[in-house]
């Protein structure tokens, strides 16, 4: 059972997160960001309502009344995603509203769909393949059973298939080999066979990069991670692997596990202090954006500063070119990479490189798809909503192809596109476009 | 009475479903808020319609059980106008966010009110087109929030404020029925209601969907930022540069205060040892920008500017932006709570309010932080308290009434863009006099007699306690205020006379009204009183405005001979509904018009006429091949069309071009027939050169200029004006017809048999001379309120007037 009263989870933070309170202006500026109140029209569901609600709780005596259920829904359902803070020009902090969240719901409500037990070790690669690979049957079952607009048919519905096909649906996939990605673009861009399928390395590289894919990109997308470092490689690093590490924290941490995600932290900081000793790491590399905040969140013991992939990729100056991808592409930011990183220029930059490549940008660009990673899993129905507005968007730009660069994301989107009810454009991890541009660039140099 | 009440909650549920309506005590503590900081009462409920009609019947099940409605776009309004007055139902536009095709013959779409304002640009620009009104709030602001407050932004200086790009509205009243103020055209001749509810502040009627007219995007935009080691040097540029015959797009000033905040939110890397920095913009074709922002730049390092840089690329200019929108959010960083003031003065006041606002920040030991629209003489001081410290919040509001009382007697308004909501209720009787008090509150029980629409908002306060402003005295003769670029005049000054007076000052009243001889369409006898009352407008109409868009002021007579004042010399301006949009086109049915202020523009420093004789005639070849670049809007294809055509409409064609003191063109003034040279009346005295071009050098010209305005001179024509939605075609040209237009407005043709044509409406305002008596109320108007007002103004029915009007009893 959780605490119904504020004051014991406040901590004595009482003061603290007063002040911090206190920026807000109530301007309102940061509700066309956020991605609840965008599917909601609900304003308690906004920042500034959750923020007002905040004040309303540290304005409640210690042996006040319990947090009435409107109040702990309006804070528990907020995502986490930093699109409000980015926005604020007031610098209201986004560990205001972790507080918030933590205050209304310490350990959250039960998640609908999954068992806590599974929750709790959505961090380790191995359970993660496993759910890939149960998801994958899944799909091939309700597709058996209810025809290849399985998902369609299930959108908004509520028993239990309609949930396992929710739950199914946007685990992340990607295609697994180099062969079907290939085959794949090649058919949308009309594109004849590459002669060969492979991204050759730079022969002499300038850079040695620490490494760290993330769990889910372990378990779920080993060979679109893989070739994340191929394009590395092809654009002149040496990636530097150590092992073991682990997962990043932040799972943990947003689970309340403190202690575990610090444990985590600790174990990374280990397996990289003796690679972090050899000469010129410039960089310690990260690819999931939720993984790069958690890890920049280590401080100043990280052995290398920490940069996300595509940022990386797109400070890479002298690459090869990359060969022509004549598509319209829609791009989805990923909230930790945008509003967490302020990753924004960078994998337009890259996008823009491709030659005949369209770069189209969707509207409410800056609210978060709603995956959440966990938080999907709370909120399952709210989570399913976001996900078909943010498809909506998506499709609404008429693009060829859509593409994002986190596994959460790449999932949620793709269930979203799904679920609408007209035919939708194909989802693909934007390393993976990447590789592919970056592959028929080197073909045809090569021929 | 609880049952009562869950019977009605219980109904309101039934209507709109579990998720439309909110009724714990998270929604009644949110939406008890906005970003006033104001509180008042607690809302009975939270209403969430999610189509326009359910918003009218929430509406008629408020009324029917007595219960008052408060309506809610973002709360992003700054004087309590959202905050509910106690047991009201909060009404939340949130989920009528829909927009309609956008029309882009006739430039313009249909909104529901919970669009948010910067929705409508992403939507019109694959069209070229936006909406211009850009508060800066406006990434979160709503069209019903902006159309309730008629909110302005930084470029309105040149676009004017929300209320000059409405073309119609629906609405409800508070029985829930449902108006709509006509067809969406651009001008429209009559009581405008559309005018009067733009503004009101949901006190009157509830905005349910508009049709808002669009802008072309500019070509180029310049945007400079100058620093300036003195605050008083940086105001009065201001007025220097209008005189200088630059008329930038939007001029804003920062002060030290603000810089510092800004830079401590954005790092910009503003300079934090001058008083003031500026922002200046300009826009236009690319050669008119530039030579605009070279003439800027010289005034402003005239002026005091210790530097001026534009801004390097696209990207710069929106951090520029983005920096000044984001100006009062990042006060939260410095203060708690502010005191968020918009008094509006005259030009030429703008640096002595700047000094005394300096006074009383020493006066009252506050701290004011100042970002301000300086090109309209709207200033924005912040006045920063901590509500928990005792006493801060009065000397704070002590200091802010200061500063309006001072604007006041500088001839200024309480507000130009936040409204009066709850916050200056109190204020509003320093600057209205009794009997406008009187009319506005005869306007209220119009509309809403049983006073369910938003109470407590908008109107002065009433009682026997409170002291209303005096009638400032009336202007006997003709006064020019060449700093705030405004004319006074008595009403029956003939608009020549004006004319002529303002020329001499390099400025002109871009009315197409002008010509003392009777010009191609122009009558010599018109008085400016009549221009207003009526509306009269001439062939350069189009490229310009209408003096619905520039009356600023005016002293009138109500029918029962009580006389009044409205409005102020200042560019903009909500305090109290929008009496002038009601008097503009009434026709005098109302009040009798004694004084009018108008708002003057630079005139322009030259008008070169090139006119050449049609095709066949030996030089010209042939069709031209050349289309003007980049133009949007119906008019070039229509008179492009027509020289394709091998048109000879009126034995010639001929443009007459605008070019700023430097020669640049800006702007095509009239295009037009005949082969004397069609010069505009009114156009300035300086040097006028007529000269004969070929078609090519003609489409040259116009591709210079990428968005020209239309132009006929013909004796006698009739006006016909497209209706946005009604799917529009352009008109074929032919030879009986010639079309002159500007971008998606009105559209004038010879007054050969008029064509009837699927999306156009004739307009006969002004047939060789006078204008039309008003015209009948378009359908969907309520008569009940027209005649209200009728009787508000004119009880005893002196001033006569249609017969619809008039007609006894309520219809
Ligand atoms: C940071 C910031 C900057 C701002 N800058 C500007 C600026 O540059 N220029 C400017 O003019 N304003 C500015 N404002 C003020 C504010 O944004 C405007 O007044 C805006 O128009 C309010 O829109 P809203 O949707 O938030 O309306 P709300 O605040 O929700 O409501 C405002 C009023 O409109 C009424 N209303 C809302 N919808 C309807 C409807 N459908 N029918 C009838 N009445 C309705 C409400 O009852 C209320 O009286 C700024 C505010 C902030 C916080
Ligand atoms: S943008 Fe910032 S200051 Fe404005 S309401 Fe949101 S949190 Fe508060
Ligand atoms: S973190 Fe995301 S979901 Fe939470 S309030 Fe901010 S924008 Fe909304």
């Amino acid at each position: 059972m959780r605490d119904p009263r504020p004051d014991t989870r406040l901590d004595g933070r009482r003061d603290e997160l007063d002040a911090l309170l206190r920026r807000c202006v109530q301007c309102g500026l940061c509700l066309p960001v956020c991605a609840t109140w965008l599917a909601t029209g609900d304003e308690t569901m906004s920042p500034r309502g959750r923020l007002l609600l905040l004040g309303d709780l540290l304005a409640q005596p210690a042996d006040g009344p319990a947090i009435d259920p409107t109040v702990s829904r309006a804070l528990a359902t907020c995502i986490g995603c930093q699109a409000c803070t980015a926005a604020c020009p007031s610098g209201v902090p986004a560990s205001l509203l972790e507080d918030a969240v933590r205050l209304a719901a310490p350990s959250g409500p039960a998640p609908a769909a999954v068992p806590g037990v599974l929750l709790g070790r959505l961090d380790e690669p191995a359970v993660l393949a496993a759910i890939g690979t149960l998801a994958a049957v899944g799909r091939g079952a309700l597709r058996a059973l209810l025809g290849p607009r399985w998902r369609g048919r299930l959108a908004g519905r509520r028993h239990v298939i309609a949930t396992i096909g929710r739950l199914v649906g946007s685990v992340p996939r990607a295609p697994r080999s180099d062969r079907e990605l290939a085959r794949c673009l090649d058919r949308l861009c009309g594109h004849g066979e590459a002669p060969t399928c492979a991204l050759p390395a730079a022969a002499a590289p300038r850079e040695r990069v620490l490494w760290f894919a993330g769990c889910a990109a372990d378990g779920l997308l080993p060979e679109s991670s893989r070739r994340l470092r191929d394009l590395a490689r092809w654009a002149g690093a040496e990636v530097v692997q150590p092992a073991g590490t682990a997962c990043c924290g932040a799972l943990a941490a947003h689970g309340d596990q403190p202690r575990r995600a610090e444990e985590l932290r600790e174990r990374n900081l280990a397996a990289w202090g003796g690679a972090g000793d050899e000469d010129g790491v410039t960089a310690l590399v990260t690819e999931a954006a939720g993984c790069g905040v958690a890890i920049r969140g280590y401080g100043e013991r990280l052995p290398a500063p920490q940069v996300d992939a595509i940022a990386w990729l797109a400070r890479a100056g002298d690459r090869p070119p990359f060969g022509a991808v004549p598509l319209k592409v829609a791009l989805h930011d990923p909230c930790h990479a945008r509003h967490g990183q302020g990753i924004v220029a960078e994998p337009r930059a890259l996008l823009r490189a491709v030659p005949g490549l369209v770069l189209l940008e969707p509207g409410e660009a800056d609210a978060c798809c709603g995956s959440g990673g966990a938080w999907g899993l709370r909120h399952p129905g709210l989570s399913a909503e976001l996900g078909e507005r943010k498809a909506r968007h998506l499709a609404a730009t008429g693009a060829d192809l859509v593409v994002t660069a986190n596994p959460g994301c790449l999932g949620q989107i793709a269930d979203g596109l799904a679920s609408l009810p007209h035919p939708t454009p194909p989802v693909l991890p934007l390393g993976d476009l990447l590789w592919y541009a970056a592959m028929r660039g080197a073909g045809d140099s090569r021929t | 009475m609880p049952e009562a009440r869950d019977r009605l909650v219980a109904e309101f549920r039934r209507l709109l479903g579990p998720s439309g309506l909110l009724t714990g005590p998270a929604a009644l503590s949110v939406y008890a808020r906005d970003a006033s900081h104001l509180q008042w009462g607690t809302p009975l409920a939270v209403a969430l319609p999610a189509s326009e009609e359910d918003l009218a019947r929430v509406v008629a099940l408020c009324a029917a059980a007595g219960v008052t409605v408060v309506m809610r776009g973002a709360g992003t309004g700054l004087s309590g106008g959202a905050v509910p007055p106690p047991g009201a139902l909060a009404v939340s536009t949130a989920r009528l966010a829909g927009l309609g095709p956008v029309d882009a013959v006739v430039g313009a779409v249909r909104a529901q009110p919970g669009v948010l304002n910067a929705a409508v640009s992403r939507h019109a620009a694959p069209h070229g087109l936006h909406f211009a009104p850009d508060p800066s709030s406006q990434a979160a602001s709503t069209l019903g929030g902006n159309i309730a407050e008629n909110a302005g932004g930084p470029h309105c200086l040149s676009h004017g404020v929300t209320s000059h790009h409405l073309r119609s509205l629906d609405w409800c009243d508070a029985e829930g029925r449902p108006w709509s103020t006509g067809e969406p055209v651009a001008v429209a001749r009559g009581l405008d209601l559309r005018g009067l509810l733009c503004g009101s502040e949901g006190t009157l009627g509830i905005v349910t969907g508009a049709w808002l007219q669009l802008t072309p995007e500019p070509a180029a935009v310049r945007t400079l930022l100058a620093e300036f080691p003195a605050l008083e040097a940086a105001t009065a540029a201001v007025p220097r540069l209008l005189q200088a015959g630059v008329l930038p797009v939007a001029v804003e000033i920062i002060d030290q205060a603000m810089i510092a905040t800004v830079e401590q939110a954005f790092a910009f890397g503003l300079p934090l040892d001058v008083e003031a920095v500026m922002i200046a913009e300009l826009a236009g074709p690319a050669a008119t920008a530039d030579a605009g922002a070279r003439a800027t730049t010289d005034v402003l390092l005239g002026a005091g500017a210790r530097a001026v840089r534009a801004a390097a690329d696209a990207a710069e200019r929106l951090a520029l932006w983005q920096c000044r929108k984001r100006a009062f959010g990042a006060v939260g960083r410095l203060s708690p709570n502010y005191v968020s003031m918009d008094v509006v003065v005259p030009l030429g006041q703008l640096s002595g309010l700047v000094r005394e606002i300096q006074e009383v920040r020493a006066r009252f030991d506050v701290k004011i932080a100042t970002a301000f629209h300086a090109g309209d003489g709207n200033l924005h001081p912040a006045v920063h308290y901590d509500e928990r410290r005792a006493g801060d919040r009065e000397r704070a509001h002590a200091a802010a009434d200061a500063i309006i009382k001072a604007a006041l007697r500088r001839g200024g308004s309480v507000t130009g863009e936040h409204g009066v909501g709850l916050e200056k209720v109190h204020a509003l009787p320093w600057q209205v006099d009794a009997v406008s008090a009187s009319l506005l509150r005869g306007i209220k029980d119009v509309f809403d007699p049983a006073g369910r629409l938003n109470p407590g908002k908008a109107l002065p306060a009433a009682g026997p306690a409170v002291r209303y402003a005096a009638i400032p005295s009336r202007p006997t003769s003709l006064r020019v205020d060449v700093d705030s670029l405004a004319v006074t005049a008595p009403a029956g000054t003939p608009v020549a006379d004006l004319q002529e007076a303002v020329l001499a000052h390099g400025l002109w009243l871009p009315l197409g009204l002008a010509g003392r001889e009777p010009a191609p369409g122009l009558d010599g006898g018109g008085t400016i009183g009549e221009a207003v009352a009526r509306l009269l407008e001439g062939p350069m109409l189009l490229a310009r405005a209408t003096a619905r868009d520039l009356l600023l002021e005016a002293w009138a007579e109500a029918g029962d001979g009580r006389a009044f004042h409205a409005g102020a010399a200042v560019a903009k301006n909500v305090a109290g509904y929008d009496l002038l949009r009601l008097l503009c086109g009434s026709g005098g049915t109302l009040a009798t018009l004694r004084a009018v202020t108008l708002q003057l523009r630079p005139a322009p420093a030259g008008c070169w006429g090139w006119s050449w004789t049609a095709p066949g005639d030996g030089d010209a070849g042939g069709a031209p091949a050349v289309a003007p670049a980049g133009h949007s809007g119906p008019g070039g294809s229509v008179w492009l069309a027509a020289l394709a055509a091998g048109c000879d409409p009126l034995a010639g064609l001929q443009v007459v071009i605008e070019r700023s003191p430097a020669g640049v063109p800006t702007r095509v003034l009239a295009l037009g027939g005949g082969t004397q040279p069609l010069l505009p009346a009114g156009s300035g005295g300086a040097v006028v050169e007529a000269r004969r071009a070929n078609v090519g050098e003609a489409a040259a010209l116009l591709s210079e200029l990428e968005a020209p305005g239309w132009c006929l001179g013909s004796a006698d024509w009739t006006a016909w004006q497209p209706v946005a939605g009604a799917g529009t075609a352009l008109l074929p040209p032919g030879p009986d017809r010639f079309l002159w237009q500007h971008g998606p407005r009105v559209v004038w043709l010879p007054g050969c048999a008029p064509v009837a044509a699927e999306g156009w409406r004739a307009d006969i305002a002004w047939r060789n001379g006078h204008g039309a008596p008003l015209p009948p109320p378009p359908p969907g108007s309520p008569l009940h309120v027209l005649r209200g007002l009728k009787r508000t103004f004119d009880p005893e029915g002196k001033l006569g007037g249609p017969g619809w009007l008039t007609g006894g009893g309520d219809a």
